[in-house]
């Protein structure tokens, strides 16, 4: 091994709780720009709705293929290249449609973040 | 000549595992600082590390097997393990990388600021823990009985020990290196022989594992509707549902999982993190149900003998004869020993973990302790569980994980006006519903067809429940008044 010192690692909640013992509330780290709440509260409401629409989507996916599979049975009997739709639909097609729904809202997520930093620091587009 | 093969196999998985893990080790000792070393990880490597480490026996086994018994509809338990990554993406990943907490009690103590509820939350992460540990134990010792012919608790007493000094050696299993490396192996392992099995079977065996003969007690309509239908009841959607939400809404509060996010350098990396993660669970689960399919033709005795877990390993030999069959088996095993080993070592660590640093507020010395404690109950426990299904008592683990910590962590990240008690009163309400649940269904056979799958499978009335809970019990009381602020600052850019 190498003689190099070895650092002890904690997160820094960790770190705070082990340093204050057991007080009342947290030591909450700073707020970063933009520090001012009415900004901070617009991009918390941004990312909430665009988690909700995610969520929503997302229970579509989930609860609309395997309800479609349950309300038809004639899926089972339907089939391309011999392999049964319904069998198709859930072993090869909801994975890109998951990956997908993922892929878009991080575009929403990430915009959403960037026109705010842009916007609170006063020299967005 | 299998036991042989496999065995050289694992050796040489575990000896390369040990040479990565050292190096990554050496590498993050002689920076100032891990977190600066893991920055420099791609979000690639993360990815397949965290993806290394979710891919436990319940996939590489657990899945086969069920298909085998109970039909296709058991890969939407695959599903809803990889749709758990979309919530993750939508709800925690990025919050909870900035929250600054390493894991679910870390986080409670920074949103809620109670020592009470930190030690409640303690308490269920050993819970949901030793639930995924027992079937990772159960696939580890039935494995070996396959490859080696020892008696089942040999095999769990030797994952026990394994695990146990695996951590007990030291920085392995926290570089990513080795976890990255473990999810390849278990790709390659079970990937290769089956895209060759179904070559190698030909076009009629291949047909006949699309239209399934009868069975045992199976008929083969039965078995071919691709929908899970818990312990027979006759009631599908509300089964197969009930599982989505679990494994959907699990994922979100699996403590080893939390954990991960925070080797992303920012909150933005973590997000997409995740999504790599969806990407590659979604190519490991498209092979698994081969191992099932095939089986119901060329190994339909498994169903007989209650052994369907054992496919996956089990089918190579059975339709490749001689050698090649062998090299095939003893991939499999070591694809199967792999997940056995990277989720188990991950498991008892977050065990030991809210063993020593949130229950009993100890350092790293009580750590130890704590890993050979974590591991002798998880043995214990896995030795009478020998009958149960892998992917049944990982489908508890999850449902209790959605039914404690995803209402936590949602309603901790998202409204802001969850209180202390609403909090303590949500965990305790989805901790002992779930759990217990899940204990009756082991137990007992209701007559009832809805009691036996809302038994079997709780989450749909458990997560609702717990969700209800914490927002009646919160909105009676008053929130800190530096609660918004805690939560605004979990969504700072």
């Amino acid at each position: 091994m190498s003689g190099a010192r070895r650092v002890k690692v904690t997160s820094p909640q960790t770190r705070i709780a082990l340093a204050r013992g057991h007080r009342r509330h947290p030591q909450l780290l700073p707020l970063p720009a933009p520090a001012d709440a009415e900004a901070a509260r617009a991009v918390f409401a941004a990312q909430r709705r665009t988690a909700l629409r995610t969520v929503a989507l997302l229970g579509v996916v989930l609860f609309g293929s395997s309800g479609a599979v349950a309300v038809w049975p004639s899926l089972d009997r339907i089939s391309v290249g011999g392999v049964p739709v319904s069998w198709l639909v859930l072993v090869f097609a909801t994975y890109p449609v998951l990956l997908l729904l993922a892929l878009g809202h991080v575009r929403r997520a990430e915009r959403a973040e960037k026109r705010r930093t842009a916007g609170g620091r006063g020299d967005g587009p | 000549m299998t036991a042989a093969a496999s065995m050289t196999a694992i050796g040489l998985v575990l000896v390369a595992s040990l040479a990565i893990g050292l190096y990554g080790v050496h590498a993050a000792r002689t920076s100032p600082d891990f977190l600066v070393a893991s920055r420099r990880i791609s979000p690639g490597w993360n990815a397949m590390a965290i993806a290394g480490e979710y891919v436990s026996a319940a996939s590489v086994l657990g899945l086969a097997g069920m298909t085998l018994k109970d039909g296709l509809g058991a890969m939407w338990y695959a599903v809803g393990f990889t749709a758990g990554y979309v919530a993750v993406v939508a709800l925690v990943a990025g919050p909870m990388r900035r929250s600054g907490a390493f894991t679910v009690p870390d986080f409670a103590e920074y949103r809620l600021g109670s020592p009470a509820v930190r030690k409640l939350c303690g308490l269920i992460v050993l819970v949901i823990m030793w639930l995924y540990l027992v079937p990772q134990f159960k696939g580890a010792g039935m494995v070996l009985h396959l490859v080696s012919g020892t008696p089942y608790w040999v095999g769990v007493v030797l994952a026990g020990l394994v695990v146990s000094a695996s951590i007990a050696v030291g920085g392995m299993r926290s570089a990513t290196y080795v976890q990255a490396f473990h999810y390849l192996v278990k790709l390659l392992f079970i990937a290769v022989p089956a895209i060759y099995l179904v070559v190698y079977v030909g076009a009629e065996t291949r047909a006949e594992a699309l239209r399934p003969v009868d069975v045992g007690e199976l008929a083969s309509e039965h078995w071919s509707r691709p929908l899970i239908d818990l312990q027979g009841a006759g009631l599908p959607l509300l089964s197969t549902w009930s599982v989505l939400l679990a494994t959907t809404l699990g994922a979100i509060g699996l403590p080893h999982v939390i954990m991960r996010f925070h080797t992303s350098p920012t909150a933005r990396a973590a997000r997409r993190v995740a999504v790599v993660v969806i990407g590659l669970l979604g190519v490991f689960y498209l092979f698994p149900a081969v191992y099932g399919l095939l089986g119901r033709v060329l190994t339909p005795h498994l169903v007989y003998s209650n052994a369907t877990d054992t496919v996956s390993v089990v089918l190579p030999g059975t339709a490749v004869p001689g050698l090649l069959g062998s090299v095939l088996t003893a991939l499999v095993a070591t694809g199967a020993f792999a997940a056995f080993l990277s989720t188990s070592s991950g498991l008892l660590l977050a065990l030991a973990g809210g063993l020593s640093h949130d229950l009993f507020g100890g350092g790293v010395s009580r750590l130890r302790v704590a890993v050979g404690v974590g591991a002798f109950v998880a043995v214990l426990l896995s030795l009478p569980a020998g009958h149960l299904d892998i992917n049944v008592v990982v489908g508890w683990a999850f449902a209790v994980a959605a039914s404690t910590f995803c209402p936590l962590l949602v309603l901790g990240i998202w409204w802001t006006r969850l209180t202390v008690t609403g909090a303590a009163c949500g965990l305790a309400v989805g901790a002992v519903t779930a759990t217990g649940a899940a204990v009756l269904s082991a137990v007992t056979r209701p007559s009832s067809a809805w009691l036996t799958v809302l038994l079997a499978q709780p989450a749909a009335w458990t997560v609702p429940l717990a969700f209800l809970t914490m927002i009646v019990v919160s909105s009676r009381g008053t929130p800190a008044d530096w609660s918004e602020r805690a939560v605004l600052r979990l969504h700072a850019p």
